[in-house]
């Protein structure tokens, strides 16, 4: 496959599901935007399905502890691309001093899943597209393009409904469920940078290395180590990528605070 | 190119892969750590199956529960995806969410019991997807020694049970997973062997789609700026500019006026592009119609197919019926025949109490549906059934 061929194919896809849930919820849908490089790539992706002119809100899951760079990128792009920003916050934990000293596990729970329940909830959501990979983590991996949340909130990873070439899980359900949309399964981080590359998308800063080292993946600054790296522009990122031994989520703590961390947290509704 | 790895429970299938994505150097030093320390905490030797069963319940019954797929970088730049999918019978939907996604399979048996039921089962699975590049694996010839006589043994019987069903695999190898033996390359414990490894198999494929005709199929109507456009997914084909088209099922001939991809438009698009289309006739055109330059996409409203049931259909049951933007409700009308693996056929009443089978039905719909003959691959040749709001049935067109 060639670079030209390559993205148009992964793009094709990721579009055709993004309108497909769009067709089956319209009012309901919302996008998660964490700034990070694939949620940013998928907020691109949505506005291309939508030839420019978004539908939908922006739901960003604030836990107070992101980089100031993000919080900037965020406003910066909000503004600049025109969008329905909604920042979502679990303010009860926020209050109650939540924080990883309490527990990576305790942490992410509240400030993510909590916070992101509660907005669900408020604003009446039924379905959620949102930036996760298979080549990410293992456990990613097992997803679905359309994922269903039980009431509880809860991932049935034991029982995933079937899909089949591009038919999907599409059916509405009552109660307080709701469906998880992954548009970008299928990428993988290399494509991704290719993709911001071909497209021009801008990143934040974080991304590229300053005084030796540059951020893999963000999100919180408490649980994020930068790698070793000279890369600091996308055309080295993707040279990088090609060659690297480490995995890309090495530097997120909470992926690695006990064995299985990720199934756990994701079977309770974590992104 | 996606590959997708089937057979029997305790083939090797997980093995096989996370062997191969070991001796390429496609893993990750986190993730090698990961299995490692969890193979430590349960006793036991380095499990290569780990690298893909993530899942605590997999790790612990040493069994594959949900279908995963990875990545497997070779050093000629090619770039395989692999899918794993679980063996087992009562987990047959998650086997065939894995293969419907593939271009090639690799069907792995063991070398001293090849033709399980679960083996011709898949086999037939895959029969039914249109998956026309199939790689017979026959692994664990550690087992046997690394004997000639037991991989010649073996591909006898494999070779006339795939004659039977009518199935042509490209190539049967002998392979070790454990051991890493002839995955990229052929090896030293079996100088007997003169044939391509695993890898070399796979390099074989190039996975172009062939040329043929235009089909777009209408997904949504969006209005921007006053504009109204169809958007959807070019399925076959190309399409230019100012080309007349067919819209189906109205049976209207119209023009291509605007072809809109993001924010410029474009004068030509091809197969698999999203786009937005702006014609003559948009009154005429909604979520499901077809718009073609050829007349192979036909509109029916009895629909002539085999299915793969995971449960049991029966005539003059109510449906639901999806082919790609198309829905519509549907009864089964006629049941013609019931099979489970090949030779093994069912009456009705069997059928009832059985958790997956093949069957030729007669479906018809309360609105015409635009279909085609299934040629492997095709969209409009394929549909799923719902019933109970879950997909429990996919079918081919005949």
């Amino acid at each position: 496959m060639n670079s030209l061929t390559m993205p148009n194919e992964l793009e094709s896809k990721s579009i055709y599901i993004i309108r497909e849930v769009y067709w089956e919820y319209r009012d309901n849908l919302a996008i998660l935007w964490s700034m990070g490089k694939d949620s940013t790539t998928l907020l691109h992706l949505t506005r291309k399905a939508f030839l420019g002119c978004l539908p939908i809100p922006v739901v960003h899951i604030d836990t107070g502890f992101k980089f100031k760079e993000i919080y900037d990128f965020r406003d910066k792009y909000a503004k600049k691309w025109n969008l329905k920003l909604i920042v979502a916050r679990n303010d009860d934990a926020i209050k109650d001093k939540m924080s990883t000293e309490k527990g990576r596990f305790d942490c992410c729970n509240a400030l993510k899943t909590e916070a992101l329940r509660k907005a669900i909830a408020k604003l009446g959501f039924k379905a959620l597209l949102v930036g996760i990979r298979r080549d990410e983590h293992s456990i990613r991996a097992k997803e679905r393009y359309f994922s269903l949340r039980n009431d509880e909130f809860k991932w049935d990873y034991q029982n995933q409904p079937l899909e089949v070439w591009s038919e999907y899980y599409k059916t509405k359900q009552d109660g307080d469920t709701h469906l998880r949309i992954h548009p970008l399964l299928h990428w993988q981080e290399i494509d991704i940078w290719r993709y911001i590359k071909n497209e021009k998308i801008p990143v934040v800063s974080l991304y590229f290395s300053r005084n030796g080292k540059r951020y893999r993946s963000i999100g919180c600054q408490c649980c994020c180590e930068p790698v070793e790296s000279t890369a600091d522009n996308v055309n080295k990122i993707i040279k990088e990528i090609q060659f690297t031994n480490i995995s890309e989520r090495s530097g997120r703590s909470q992926d690695k605070e006990k064995e299985y961390m990720m199934q756990k947290l994701r079977s309770l509704g974590y992104m | 190119m996606k590959v997708v790895v089937v057979g029997a429970v305790d083939s090797g299938k997980s093995t096989l892969i996370g062997r191969l994505l070991y001796e390429s150097g496609s893993l990750h030093h986190g993730v090698t750590k990961d299995v490692e320390n969890s193979c430590r905490r349960l006793g036991r030797d380095f499990e290569f199956a780990y690298l893909l069963d993530s899942f605590e319940e997999e790790r612990r019954d040493q069994l594959t529960i949900d279908t995963t797929q990875v990545c497997c970088k070779i050093r000629n730049g090619k770039k395989f995806i692999f899918i794993d999918a679980p063996g087992h019978r009562v987990l047959i939907k998650n086997m065939l969410c894995g293969a419907s996604y593939a271009d090639i399979a690799i069907l792995v048996m063991d070398i001293l019991n090849p033709l399980e039921e679960q083996t011709k089962l898949h086999a037939l699975i895959l029969k039914f997807l249109g998956i026309q590049s199939i790689i017979l694996v026959l692994n664990k010839i550690d087992k046997a020694s690394f004997k000639e006589s037991a991989f010649l043994e073996s591909k006898k019987s494999t070779d006339a049970f795939f004659q039977r069903i009518g199935l042509e695999p490209e190539y049967c190898l002998p392979v070790s997973a454990k051991e890493g033996c002839n995955l990229m390359d052929r090896g030293k414990e079996m100088p007997w062997y003169q044939g391509i490894s695993l890898l070399e198999a796979l390099n074989m494929y190039s996975g172009r789609l062939p040329d043929t005709h235009f089909c777009f199929s209408t997904q949504d109507i969006y209005s921007i700026g006053g504009q109204t456009i169809a958007v959807g997914p070019i399925i076959s084909g190309r399409i230019t500019k100012g080309d007349t088209v067919n819209i189906l099922p109205s049976n209207r001939k119209s023009k291509i006026k605007i072809i809109r991809s993001f924010n410029k438009n474009k004068s030509k698009a091809a197969v698999p592009e999203s786009v937005g289309l702006v014609l003559d006739n948009m009154e005429s055109i909604s979520r499901g119609c077809i718009i073609s330059n050829s007349d192979i996409p036909k509109i029916a409203e009895e629909i002539k197919s085999k299915v793969f049931c995971l449960t049991s259909l029966n005539e003059g049951q109510k449906i639901k019926l999806r082919c790609l933007n198309q829905e519509v409700s549907g009864c089964v009308k006629k049941i013609k025949r019931i099979w489970e693996s090949y030779g093994k056929q069912y009456d009705t009443e069997t059928a009832k109490k059985t958790d997956a089978y093949f069957a030729e039905v007669s479906i018809t719909s309360d609105k015409p549906l635009i279909t085609e003959q299934f040629t492997g691959s095709n969209s409009l040749g394929r549909f799923v059934i719902e019933k109970d709001n879950e997909i429990c049935a996919v079918g081919i067109i005949c």
